[in-house]
């Protein structure tokens, strides 16, 4: 049997998250390709249920990449997906789940190593944590 | 109803086909459900090739497409335009993007590429059969008008810049002194209050002692720093201190100021009114400079409890002092003091050797300028956020940098931040030819992508209200939230935030994102 391969969910910004990944895939960075991104509006968008429902689905791990703080796109967007961030952590330590799964990360448009560092950080803590569960729901 | 899919497959040239196998992707698509055509193109970026596949959609009367292409940004304007031709709504399309997502980034794995194409290929299926055709409405605008608040120099370049696209400049001056601009002026008015949205204010004015109302298309801010309002007890005992860009206009035309110079960071020592603002600081440097080297006879004086020389300005601090501009730092224990009643000695505590100091001077400058406090007020008039420092804040320091987050809403000079009178006449310039060309089509466009709210489900709890930057909700007459769409710009937080989850983002509804994850979750790469 082959390992079994990591499932991460990206929730992305449409607009300086996914002009940052876009960046760094033109100028020829490579990552791993268990990444599944979705893109949203803004990382304001992405609401909780998003998140766990992802994780319900079968993701290992979830994290939401949106503009930096004070360069949001639709000014205060990403503030508010870090606090939904902070409040998905909050559940899922409640119910015994590792909240390492679940991470944001911000970049400018013109941050072309922050999209694979972000996927690189999340595909280890998949890999270190495994699925949820132990495996039995494979 | 049924949907019918087209699905285009971009070659890009050659840069799919040498990672991906098209066939197997073609043959994927034509095997889902829904999809009653497949077409693989060379480039759809190409004027021919587009007309093709677009006919495609007109002949089997097809209603949305999935288009397996690159960045959605490149490709969207000139492709949605010709599917809109056609006859297939701008937001029934969903475009993929393959090439930025998959085939570049996964260039030593086609087997992982292969499959994560095709399960893309599913979860935008997925999400194009949820989709459903939004309009956009516009509105026609009542008035041509662009008020400019504050004649100063901003104000009237702004003014200038706005009459050339045939708009209607009003011009808002706080005082009564006469003045030579394009448009109305109206002397001792201020902004007091606003309704409506970019395209269709309503302002209410205080003109004198009358409250008068004015309908307008645009508002330009123009009102300059508070150099009048310096507060604190160094500006109180010395009148005729002047500004640092007064200093260097000076140096650049040549005048020297009556020696010697003493330049003090702030009229506020002790830091109660006013912080120390790191700009300042070089062009304290660079302007200092500039006159010693100049006139090398001047005596120059830097009084500063904080030098914040950036990066390779501390070459230029370090330059500066060998070139025998004298630097003093002071600690807010021991702030500099001046008697009111002999303004042209100053008396302050040097930092490093514990020394009191009494530096004569013959002009005093100040490195620092205060906001202007009527920003306050016409940022709550009109909504729209401040700075710490009391400016105006601008939407984006890179691509929007006279424009406030409030369409319609612009803003210039020293509004923002103190600055030199060229610079803030650029600036005004900018604002407001921005303001002509949002009044020169005469019509306002919204809708699309906007948020709705279910009206049962909504508890009026305010959320939404407080959340969204755009002043978007508001509790209307039902005691409900609405949203004004002329103001929602589609960001959806307010959809995220909205703990009843009576709010929907139209495109990007609950159902659609969580369809695309889950697809993409089903897929094995």
């Amino acid at each position: 049997m082959t390992e079994r391969k990591p499932r991460i969910v990206a929730f992305c910004c449409e607009r300086h998250g996914m002009d940052a990944a876009v960046l760094s895939a033109r100028s020829g960075r490579q990552y791993d390709a268990s990444v599944r991104l979705v893109q949203v509006p803004c990382t304001g968008r992405v609401d909780g249920i998003h998140i766990l429902q992802a994780l319900e689905d079968g993701a290992d791990a979830v994290f939401v990449f949106g503009c930096l703080e004070k360069n949001c796109y639709y000014d205060t967007g990403s503030i508010e997906g870090r606090k939904r961030v902070g409040y998905v952590k909050q559940m899922l330590s409640e119910v015994g789940i590792e909240k390492e799964r679940v991470e944001m990360f911000n970049a400018a448009s013109t941050n072309a190593w922050a999209f694979p560092e972000a996927v690189g950080k999340m595909v280890e803590v998949a890999k270190k944590l495994g699925p949820i569960g132990g495996g039995e729901r494979q | 109803m049924k949907a019918k899919v087209q699905v285009v497959l971009c070659k890009c040239c050659t840069e799919m086909p040498a990672l991906l196998d098209m066939e197997k992707l073609a043959k994927a698509a034509s095997d889902s459900e829904n999809v009653l055509s497949v077409l693989a193109v060379d480039a759809v970026c190409d004027g021919k090739q587009l007309a093709q596949v677009v006919n495609n959609v007109k002949d089997k009367e097809l209603d949305r497409a999935v288009v397996l292409a690159c960045h959605k940004k490149d490709i969207s304007p000139a492709l949605l335009k010709a599917y809109k031709r056609a006859g297939v709504s701008e937001y029934m399309v969903e475009i993929v993007n393959i090439r930025e997502e998959v085939v570049l980034p996964h260039r030593d794995e086609p087997h992982r590429a292969q499959a994560k194409a095709e399960t893309k290929l599913k979860a935008a299926l997925a999400r194009a059969r949820l989709l459903a055709p939004l309009e956009r409405q516009s509105e026609l605008m009542r008035t041509r008008n662009v008020v400019v608040i504050g004649a100063g120099v901003s104000g009237q370049a702004a003014a200038r810049e706005a009459a050339k696209s045939g708009a209607h400049t009003i011009l808002l001056e706080k005082t009564g002194k006469s003045l030579k601009a394009p448009g109305v002026i109206m002397p001792n008015s201020t902004l007091v209050g606003c309704g409506g949205y970019g395209g269709n204010f309503k302002l209410i004015i205080k003109a004198g002692e009358k409250i008068e109302e004015l309908e307008t298309a645009a508002v330009v801010i123009a009102t300059g720093g508070g150099w009048t309002h310096l507060k604190g007890p160094l500006a109180k005992a010395v009148k005729d201190a002047i500004p640092l860009y007064r200093l260097h206009e000076q140096v650049q035309a040549g005048v020297l100021p009556k020696g010697p110079i003493v330049i003090v960071d702030t009229p506020d020592p002790a830091g109660k009114t006013l912080r120390v603002q790191d700009f300042a600081w070089d062009d304290t440097l660079e302007t200092a400079m500039e006159l010693k080297k100049k006139h090398p006879e001047a005596e120059l004086w830097v009084v500063f409890q904080e030098m914040r020389a950036f990066g390779l300005s501390e070459l230029a601090y370090k330059e500066a002092a060998e070139m025998g501009i004298k630097f003093v730092r002071y600690d807010k224990a021991g702030p500099p003091k001046i008697d009111p009643k002999n303004p042209t000695s100053m008396a302050v505590k040097d930092f490093a050797h514990g020394e009191l100091l009494n530096v004569k001077f013959g002009t005093l400058v100040f490195a620092s300028i205060p906001a202007n406090p009527d920003n306050e007020g016409i940022a709550d008039a009109l909504r729209i956020p401040m700075t710490a420092e009391g400016g105006i804040r601008r939407g984006s320091m890179q691509r929007w940098p006279v424009t406030t987050p409030r369409p319609g809403v612009f803003v210039c000079g020293s509004a923002l931040f103190p600055k030199p009178h060229e610079v803030a006449e650029r600036e005004g310039e900018a604002a407001g030819s921005m303001a002509g060309g949002f009044v020169k089509p005469g019509t306002i466009e919204f809708g699309g992508v906007v948020a709705e709210v279910e009206q049962e489900k909504c508890s009026a709890c305010l959320t939404c209200v407080r959340t969204c930057p755009y002043e978007a909700p508001f509790i209307g007459k039902a005691g409900k939230a609405e949203i004004r769409i002329q103001g929602c710009q589609g960001c959806g937080m307010c959809v995220g935030i909205c703990p009843s989850k009576a709010i929907e983002l139209h495109h990007y509804t609950d159902e659609q994102v969580t369809a695309e994850t889950r697809t993409l979750l089903g897929g094995d790469f």
